[in-house]
């Protein structure tokens, strides 16, 4: 019972409430709690900041291999506002060899606004890799 | 702006070797290579001209300058046998 609800009942004993309004003082205090536990849960998270790769690969030798990367997001984003540089002969080409490897993707239909949004959408994003020897985590923090 | 870039690796005898690079150094150094640079820079368009890829000067320039600004934060370890190294930009 948490510090309120022990003070209702020091009150109560101490004879200074009736029971009556001891059970109402109760009833209103369990009605309060669930709106601030909705509102705590209504708070937005700290957005992350970081893009975090960990790759383990025990798989080579006894050392096992490691590469731990970790990317602002805001690099990503600049990363992203670049490609809208990439001349349009080039795309051409990068499409065309995008095809051939069995990606049809048209990377000039592709807007800077949907790979914002790609980015911010990003911190939901948890890859978790885990076999017998290698071991990939992709997260944002 | 990144301030501090720090690069460590193992070297072949197991130690471990620290170097700290301040940026505003290397852009000193690059503002003492600037006429190289700028050739290098109108060599680069003119030769996109030739083969027919326009960039943007400007719009490359001011990329460049985001992913310049966005940088500080990032680390790379990479740490496989022989080959171990971290690097870092604060």
């Amino acid at each position: 019972m948490d510090e309120q609800g022990r003070q209702i009942l020091m009150m109560l004993a101490e004879g200074k409430i009736t029971a009556d309004e001891a059970e109402r003082l109760i009833n209103a205090l369990e009605r309060q709690q669930p709106e601030l536990a909705a509102g705590a849960e209504s708070r937005p998270k700290a957005r992350p900041k970081y893009l975090r790769v960990l790759v383990e690969d025990t798989s080579t030798g006894d050392e096992p291999s490691r590469i731990n990367i970790r990317v602002p997001l805001q690099l990503l984003r600049a990363g992203v506002r670049l490609t809208s540089l990439v001349p349009p002969k080039a795309m051409t080409k990068i499409n065309t060899e995008l095809a051939r490897s069995g990606v049809p993707i048209d990377l000039s239909e592709l807007k800077p606004a949907q790979l914002e949004e790609l980015i911010d959408q990003l911190h939901e994003v948890t890859v978790d890799v885990d076999d017998s020897t290698s071991k990939v985590q992709v997260f944002c923090e | 702006m990144p301030q501090l870039v720090t690069v460590r690796y193992r070297r072949p005898d197991g130690r471990w070797r620290r170097l700290f690079i301040p940026v505003l150094l290397v852009l000193v150094v690059l503002l003492m290579l600037s006429p190289l640079l700028v050739l290098a820079a109108l060599g680069g368009l003119i030769v996109g001209r030739v083969y027919g890829y326009r960039v943007s000067f400007l719009g490359a320039l001011g990329g460049l300058g985001q992913v310049l600004w966005a940088l500080p934060g990032a680390r790379l370890e990479i740490d496989d046998g022989q080959t171990a190294f971290l690097i870092r930009v604060f």
